[in-house]
């Protein structure tokens, strides 16, 4: 530490001389007029001596020019991990869905599921899908893609089963076998089961290549990005995670979907949506996908050289009776079946979605009268001609007269609970805005209260809240991803809900190969549970895309069908 | 205390060293001393650290929520080690610190040490263009409040000192980018660099992971520049929480020195104003300063949180928020016990450089 030269750093970086004024030609004081300046530069020189070493993909000189045209999309999702079998999340599978292949998948705004990797399938047997592929598949990195690799990916995703994983997705998956290098076989545990082959356009069924990714475990991004392991429409050519990636045309892809019209794509990820939404304004995003605000989209409306692309999405939300704990529910001292679902259909009967969609959402989300968002096929209204003033509002006389009915006396006393920090911070306003829809009917009180993502799980599983607030996101475009998930027996909302009747419809629209048969199934469903009510669909979600003039490829109104591929993408 | 020390206090330890006096046996005894005592600061700052965390939960209870059956959330907590008993935790904790190991996250099963290097550059970076601007900032401005004391040009500085760390950062952050990247669009809002640099810097063969030094070490202007101008606005943010503890440290400092005798012997020569101030008053009054930063470094470290997120300015504070909003505590632990050592080790260092320019310090 004494060094001569730690020493005289020490003295001048903070003499007294360092901050004379007046000209001198004394080497020291000329060092000490410096002195701030020096100490930046050491530590700087001190970093630069600590560097490390990084493949290089030899990107251009800034002020270079580069004559080809590159998208820029702007997104606040975050990615947990490039491995199919490590994520199932929207940042992940943004990129997973451009950068790798599945057998199947749908296309142009469609549900249609139609071959992409794969050239046929077949329903070979009632419990057996044949799938042909493609001849000359090959990943990026130049490795064959034969059915070794599709039977490896789905080995693979069962037995890691990581909980950030698709793996629940292949429930009904006995085994995978590869007969032949162009031929694989699907064994499932249920005959029939119509629904199998959206499961393969999913997350879930994507094929990785097996001589780059462990069968065991989770393989880290910067491998992945290392080997190449590319089979979908874009290859990544640099990737700072949760930073900034680039993206270039996968020569290799063979698929359905065929080769980007924008070959160069660069994702840039925000945290914070404010600073997305000034990108954009200002030209350095092209695109936005997922997520700005809805004040903040309200405002770039006709903005000019903006173009907000709006349509229905397929989330909805929801509020879910837990049949054991709610007003006159199984397990309280006051049960009753029939004052029980008295009060659910009060409460129905009360809320009014379109000032909910108007007020809290601005019209970005509009009323949902069934679990099945409408533009899903089977989708109906079910709950409309049954509730509120029988066309969609709400009724205070309607839920009045069902509480007298059954003897409920009134108000009723509703312990709602709700989340702050998984469902949007419009949520607050949203439960407030219910709070005050069926308080102002003078037939319920409501105690309104909030709990932290991270303990609502538990405690709603727990019985912990009579009534409470739920969103759910589609896995794939099937009416049957909103039924079971919410009615059948092993339910992922687990609210008590039990009804043999709907279980067995289920078990027959998951297993109808006949689809106008499937969509009677389905709408029977729908009015089945819009009866008993055990849950209340409240709002159908929308899907927002922000572009810059001269990008082209989203078309002005989105379905909840709409899937977006950068391929699509122009820009002019 | 003789009037020749006052004067001209030796400037460095060699020459007292070179003596063969005591004070090179102070010197070094003084550094061992302290070099000892980081050991004892880390370990109660990681164990605190440790406790907190565990206050909440385990980790991986917290970043998993309802989405594990018991019997995943069970094989869960074994292969992360969080079923065995606290202490037995705490001490391999302590293991892995000691060896450079700061666990894995829970949510994206990284080790928390690449976390630790690839976001620490940023974080650095942005932390030396604050220290730049708060002593650009406050150590003039101090001594000009100093000289005018108590007059309106002092007045306006030290309610500008006291504003500059009462406001929130992120306050000031949303402020500058609202006036100069949004209204006068005169800088850019956002990030560490432009999407075109960012990439030429990242591809470069070695790299630092501190942009301005890969921007200078590739020689190329546009990316200096470019790198330059993204740094403004989050360096002179996080610097004004600092600039203005320093500019109110340095005017009492220099107020105190002013009125030593020394200082009025060089007065009665007639040496006055910035003079007076500059050669004979600021040397004695920035001593303290240095170490007053030193404990600044832990105020830096928790702005460079809010001015990360408000610039998507990518560093260790920008990852500490995200991994807070997915409940990781491995990784906020991690982080966190990394912001210990550096608190630690710094004071160490301005404790070094201390006693290097003021001997007194060592005894």
């Amino acid at each position: 530490m004494n060094s001569p030269s730690t020493n005289t750093f020490s003295t001048d970086a903070f003499s007294a001389d360092a901050f004379s004024a007046g000209p001198n030609g004394h080497r020291t004081r000329g060092r000490r007029g410096l002195s701030v300046l020096s100490l930046g530069a050491a530590t700087l020189l001190a970093l630069t001596a600590c560097t490390s070493e990084r493949s290089g993909t030899g990107a251009a000189a800034p002020g270079s020019g580069s004559p080809t045209k590159t998208v820029t999309i702007g997104t606040t999702d975050q990615v947990v991990s490039l491995d199919p079998a490590g994520s199932w999340d929207a940042g992940s599978g943004a990129i997973e869905t451009e950068v790798y292949a599945t057998l199947l998948s749908t296309r142009d705004g469609t549900t249609d599921v139609t071959p992409d990797l794969a050239a046929s399938i077949e329903l070979t047997s009632p419990k057996q899908y044949t799938v042909t592929l493609k001849p000359g598949l090959t990943f990026a990195n130049g490795d064959p893609l034969t059915s070794a690799d599709v039977k490896f990916s789905f080995d693979r995703q069962l037995r890691i089963a990581d909980p950030n994983g698709p793996s629940p997705l292949l429930y009904d998956l006995a085994s995978t076998a590869a007969p032949t290098p162009d031929t694989v076989v699907f064994t499932l545990k249920a005959a029939n089961d119509s629904l199998f082959p959206q499961v393969l356009t999913t997350q879930a069924g994507i094929i990785v290549d097996h001589k780059v990714f462990p069968a065991d475990k989770v393989l880290d991004d910067t491998s992945i990005v290392a080997a190449k392991p590319w089979d979908g429409q874009y290859a990544v050519t640099s990737y700072a995670k949760n930073s900034l990636a680039t993206f270039t045309a996968n020569s290799a892809y063979k698929g359905q979907l065929g080769t980007p019209k924008t070959s160069n794509i660069q994702l840039k990820y925000y945290t914070d949506a404010s600073n997305l939404k000034l990108d954009v304004q200002q030209g350095a995003v092209d695109v936005v996908y997922r997520t700005l605000s809805i004040p903040d989209l309200e405002s770039l409306t006709g903005k000019n050289g903006i173009t907000v692309h709006t349509g229905s999405g397929n989330g909805i939300r929801f509020i879910v009776f837990d049949l054991k704990t709610q007003p006159y529910g199984s397990k309280t001292p006051q049960a009753d079946p029939a004052k029980a679902l008295a009060v659910r259909e009060a409460v129905a009967d009360s809320v009014d979605r379109e000032q909910l969609a108007q007020q809290v959402y601005k019209n970005t989300y509009q009323p949902l009268y069934s679990s099945v968002p409408q533009g899903i096929a089977g989708a109906t209204e079910s709950l409309k001609p049954l509730y509120g003033d029988k066309q969609g509002g709400p009724s205070t006389a309607a839920a009045a007269r069902v509480l007298s009915a059954a003897g409920v006396k009134t108000p009723v006393t509703l312990n709602l609970e709700y989340n702050t920090d998984h469902y949007g911070s419009s949520s607050t306003d949203e439960y407030a805005l219910i709070k005050n829809q069926l308080e102002s009917t003078g037939l319920f009180k409501v105690n309104l209260q909030s709990t932290l993502w991270s303990q609502y799980g538990t405690e709603r599983v727990a019985d912990q809240f009579p009534l409470y607030q739920l969103g759910w996101y589609a896995d794939y475009l099937d009416a049957d991803d909103y039924l079971s998930s919410f009615f059948a027996a092993s339910s992922w909302v687990s609210n008590g809900y039990q009804d043999p009747a709907v279980d067995k419809l289920i078990a027959q629209e998951e297993t109808e190969a006949d689809p106008a048969k499937r969509v009677a199934e389905i709408e029977e469903i729908q009015d089945k549970v819009a009866l008993t009510l055990p849950i209340i669909p409240l709002l159908q979600g929308s899907t927002a895309i922000v572009t810059r003039g001269g990008i082209g490829g989203v078309p002005a109104t989105l379905t909840s069908a709409y899937v977006f591929r950068w391929a699509d993408l122009t820009k002019s | 205390m003789t009037t020749t020390v006052e004067l001209d206090p030796p400037p460095t330890a060699a020459p007292a060293a070179a003596t063969g006096g005591g004070g090179g046996h102070g010197l070094l005894r003084y550094l061992v001393v302290r070099f000892l005592l980081i050991i004892p600061t880390v370990l109660v700052l990681v164990s605190v650290v440790f406790l907190l965390m565990r206050v909440a939960g385990n980790p991986i209870t917290s970043a998993f929520g309802d989405r594990l059956t018991q019997a995943q959330l069970h094989a869960k907590l074994v292969q992360a080690g969080y079923e065995r008993p606290l202490l037995s935790q705490y001490l391999d904790y302590l293991r892995g610190i000691a060896t450079g190991n700061f666990g894995r996250t829970a949510t994206d099963d990284t080790p928390v040490s690449q976390v630790l290097l690839t976001y620490g550059a940023a974080t650095l970076e942005l932390a030396c263009y604050a220290l730049f601007v708060a002593v650009l900032i406050g150590v003039p401005l101090g001594m000009v409040a100093a000289r005018y004391r108590d007059r309106a040009p002092d007045v306006v500085l030290r309610l500008g000192a006291i504003l500059s760390y009462a406001t929130p950062v992120f306050f000031v952050g949303l402020l500058l980018k609202l006036v100069f990247a949004v209204w006068l669009g005169w800088l850019p809002d956002n990030g560490r660099a432009g999407i075109d640099v960012q990439l030429y810097l990242e591809n470069q063969s070695s790299t630092t992971g501190v942009y301005l030094v890969d921007a200078l070490r590739s020689g190329n202007g546009a990316a200096v520049e470019d790198v330059l101008r993204h740094a403004v606005l989050p360096g002179i943010t996080l610097g004004l929480l600092v600039a203005g503890v320093l500019l109110r440290l340095v005017r009492t400092n220099l107020i105190g020195t002013l009125s030593t005798d020394y200082v009025e012997a060089a007065r009665s020569r007639g040496v006055g104003g910035f003079r007076l101030i500059s050669r004979h008053a600021a040397r004695p009054a920035l001593i303290p300063v240095i170490t007053v930063m030193g404990l600044q470094i832990a105020g830096l470290l928790g702005g460079a949180v809010l001015t990360e997120t408000t610039f998507e300015w990518k560093g260790l504070g920008y990852e500490l928020a995200h991994y807070l909003t997915v409940r990781d505590y491995a990784a906020v632990q991690g982080i966190v016990a990394l912001f210990a050592v550096i608190v630690a080790v710094t004071n160490f260092l301005v404790d070094v450089l201390a006693a290097l320019i003021d001997p007194r310090v060592r005894y």
